[in-house]
């Protein structure tokens, strides 16, 4: 082959350019840790990191979903955990109340059981972040509204909420709700906490019926009627606590999976984009070495010429 | 014969040094000097040689590699051009995977997967906020976060078309101004036509340096428009552009015309002829190709995906109801990524989001639940994906076109240098060659001085035998 006086100039800036190019890549790729970064670089690989980094995303909400969900566990299970303390001494006065006990006295368990109502009432109107925690979806307004007779007892408590429940998704296509409604009589739909028809809690009008037989001496009722009906409330306040403890459970083991798969995400976008530093480094010393080579031996092959050796 | 001799080494020397003059000049073909035996003369001893004649001078050059040069130059400045307008176009995408970067959720790279910084983050965002909106149906930060996020998204769908309109035009304005740049170059040809046919119809011989300057020009006009050549009269060029002839011998029969097609997509006719050229190499139909192919079918997928964002997110939110029972009002304003915007009674009364599936029960959740789960939800118009999935489809379908543009233009690159390379080997000016050709013509102009000084030296020997 014929060689020019441009030819090594030619080449030698070809040669420079591919191997600064190749230099400057994998310096990137060395500075950011990536190898690829733009659509261009590995479209495939890119369409890969766009997905996982979208699912990645999701988890992350899932995560703030449960967490959310479990604050809202919590402060339902601290409200009906004090409701059971309620109902452990209603069922305590139910069983004191006997026919040993003089009218003053019975009248003195009254009274207490007024208040119990009362403190009931005020559990359940519990809110959090000021939606109301057991009135349903009807959120807006306190869930039990409590009457009075002219003595100052309790003569009614009525339910103001729904029997819906907002449910929130845990993880892909899986939703949950950790509240309770105060009161379901329809049969289906969520138990209620308070009052519900099928397991026959309802534990303002037993209370009530307590408090007014208490009044009235009547003991008789109280061992027949009050104290089995008691025992039915407690029985349903057990299953919402035990309910609201498994919810948890559950809360806690899928945020504990949510938490395994962002790493196993993690770990797949760091497959995907990320470059292997050690062969990228041996690429650049290897380039570095090559363009050294390259700078050395032009520059020896540029400055020889035939004028030199002409006198 | 000792003059004719000094003639033909002065005019070896003379191209040595028109050669040496041209070393840099990429256009230029070394020539050479052609020198031939005179005409001999009958003696009694037989023919005699009368000496060396400079009979020509000649070019090195290579028909054949000239025109797959100037063929391969239309194909790289059309994949140059595509390549050109995928880069801007992906810059104007904004895609990229950033591991160094936050997330869109505040992730670290220490925490996180890193930043798409792309419209895929702002989706994300905008379902996760639907979420978040179904945790707590009643809060008024969700819902003023939600709204933010949404219009966001509606944002970004906006500059993204506008940047993609925008470069349209930036392409548009690009062939108008190579097609100036072509005529120009059509014309300069066929001026250089002329004059090649009249130097070598005056001379007899070949115009070197003028065909040279045609080469050259005719490789740049090759770079903007495919060429198909064909020899004309006394040595012209006939050129003629997808079927319709522009230069014949030294007229501009025709010349290229930038015209607006409609909907501003400017493609090429000839001027004359008022036909549509189909061209199939060059810069400009590099950049037409990028503008109305990857780019063209970027901007559709694009307003696809905010099209079935709008469509889906108002369809369940219409049929929600908003905290005061509101219901029936649209999340999203208008229908495609240039016109999509967060409805404005929404954003002046966070409280209107249509969160809840039942009337006056202000803390229901099943609308918002129902829109958050339409990031989930895989669309037949997007062949099983979900919106996401089919954003990241497109992303990656651009880049795959990107990078076969880089593969093609890199493979051409290899093709042109080894065509340069050979032609830079027939026709490339060599210092030292040069330099010896001078020392040689130099010392066989010195020789032939020397046989004049000879004859003189024995002519003076004849004349003064008499004495």
């Amino acid at each position: 082959m014929r060689v020019s006086a441009n030819t090594f100039s030619d080449t030698l800036i070809t040669q420079l350019n591919n191997l600064a190019v190749r230099q400057a890549r994998l310096q990137s790729q060395a500075a950011t840790g990536q190898r690829v970064r733009l659509p261009e670089d590995d479209p495939v690989a890119l369409r890969r990191a766009l997905d996982l980094q979208s699912e990645f995303s999701s988890t992350g909400q899932y995560t703030r979903n449960i967490a959310r969900q479990t604050e809202l566990a919590q402060a339902s299970y601290t409200n009906i955990k004090a409701l059971k303390s309620l109902s452990d001494r209603a069922g305590e006065i139910a069983t004191q109340a006997d026919g040993l006990k003089s009218p003053e006295e019975l009248k003195l368990y009254a009274k207490e059981i007024t208040e119990m109502i009362k403190q009931a009432v005020s559990l359940m109107n519990g809110t959090n972040r000021g939606d109301a925690l057991f009135g349903g979806t009807a959120t807006s307004q306190p869930p039990f509204a409590m009457s009075l007779d002219v003595n100052g007892n309790v003569a009614a408590v009525a339910y103001q909420g729904n029997t819906s429940l907002p449910e929130t998704e845990i993880s892909e296509g899986v939703t949950l709700t950790t509240q309770a409604v105060g009161a379901n009589t329809l049969g289906t739909g969520p138990r209620g906490l308070v009052t519900d028809s099928r397991s026959g809690a309802d534990l303002f009008n037993h209370l009530i019926s307590l408090q007014n037989n208490l009044l009235t001496g009547n003991t008789t009722a109280i061992a027949a009627t009050d104290r089995a009906s008691l025992a039915k409330d407690e029985d349903n306040l057990l299953y919402h606590i035990s309910s609201n403890g498994s919810l948890q459970a559950r809360l806690e083991t899928t945020a504990s999976l949510n938490g395994a798969r962002s790493l196993a995400i993690e770990s797949q976008v760091s497959t995907e984009v990320n470059a292997d530093l050690a062969q990228t480094l041996v690429k650049l010393t290897q380039t570095q070495t090559a363009y050294q080579a390259a700078l050395q031996s032009g520059a020896k092959a540029l400055n020889l010429s035939l004028m030199d050796y002409l006198h | 014969m000792g003059a004719r001799s000094l003639t033909a080494q002065r005019a070896g020397v003379e191209v040595a040094g028109q050669n040496l003059a041209n070393v840099n000049n990429p256009a230029y073909a070394r020539q050479r000097v052609a020198i031939a035996t005179s005409l001999t003369i009958g003696t009694e001893l037989g023919p005699q040689g009368t000496g060396a004649d400079a009979v020509a001078i000649t070019q090195m050059r290579s028909a054949i590699l000239d025109n797959q040069i100037q063929a391969e130059a239309s194909n790289r400045g059309s994949l140059t051009a595509q390549q050109t307008a995928l880069q801007y176009t992906q810059a104007a995408l904004g895609t990229q995977i950033d591991t160094l970067a936050s997330g869109a959720e505040g992730t670290t790279a220490s925490q996180g997967v890193g930043s798409g910084h792309s419209l895929s983050d702002s989706m994300s965002q905008l379902f996760n906020s639907f979420q978040s909106l179904s945790t707590n149906p009643t809060s008024m930060a969700e819902r003023q976060t939600l709204l933010m996020n949404a219009a966001g998204v509606a944002a970004q769908f906006n500059q993204l078309n506008s940047r993609l309109n925008n470069l349209k035009g930036s392409l548009n304005s690009t062939i108008q101004s190579e097609t100036g740049v072509a005529n120009q170059l059509l014309t300069d040809i066929a001026a250089l036509n002329k004059q090649i046919t009249s130097a070598e119809a005056s001379t007899g011989g070949a115009a070197n340096d003028l065909r040279d300057t045609r080469q050259a020009r005719l490789e740049e006009l090759a770079k903007y428009v495919k060429l198909d050549l064909s020899n004309g009269n006394g040595g012209a060029v006939n050129i003629a552009i997808g079927g319709v002839a522009m230069v014949t011998d030294n007229q501009v029969t025709d010349s290229l015309q930038s015209y607006d097609a409609g909907g501003g997509q400017v493609l090429l006719r000839a001027t004359t002829a008022g036909t549509p050229l189909a061209l199939t190499g060059g810069s400009i139909q590099g950049t037409i190709d990028a503008r109305d192919g990857a780019i063209a079918n970027l901007q559709t997928s694009v307003n696809a995906i905010a099209s079935a964002l709008i469509t889906q997110v108002n369809s369940v939110h219409a049929g929600g109801f908003g905290l005061a029972g509101s219901t029936g009002a649209n999340f999203f304003n208008g229908s495609n990524a240039a016109d999509i915007s967060v409805n404005s009674v929404l954003l002046g009364d966070p409280a209107l989001v249509q969160a809840a599936g039942v009337s006056g029960a202000a803390g229901d959740n099943q609308n918002a639940l129902a829109l958050a789960q339409l990031a989930q939800t895989k669309f037949a118009a997007f062949n099983g994906q979900t919106l996401n999935q089919a954003y990241s489809q497109t992303v990656a379908g651009f880049g795959q076109q990107l990078s076969t543009v880089n593969t093609q233009l890199g493979d051409q690159q290899t093709i042109e240098n080894m065509l340069m390379s050979q032609r830079d080997s027939i026709g490339g000016v060599s210092l030292d060659e040069e330099m010896t050709d001078l020392t040689r013509f130099q010392k066989a102009f010195s020789a032939s001085a020397r046989l004049i000084t000879t004859v003189d030296d024995m002519l003076d020997t004849i004349v003064n035998m008499k004495r």
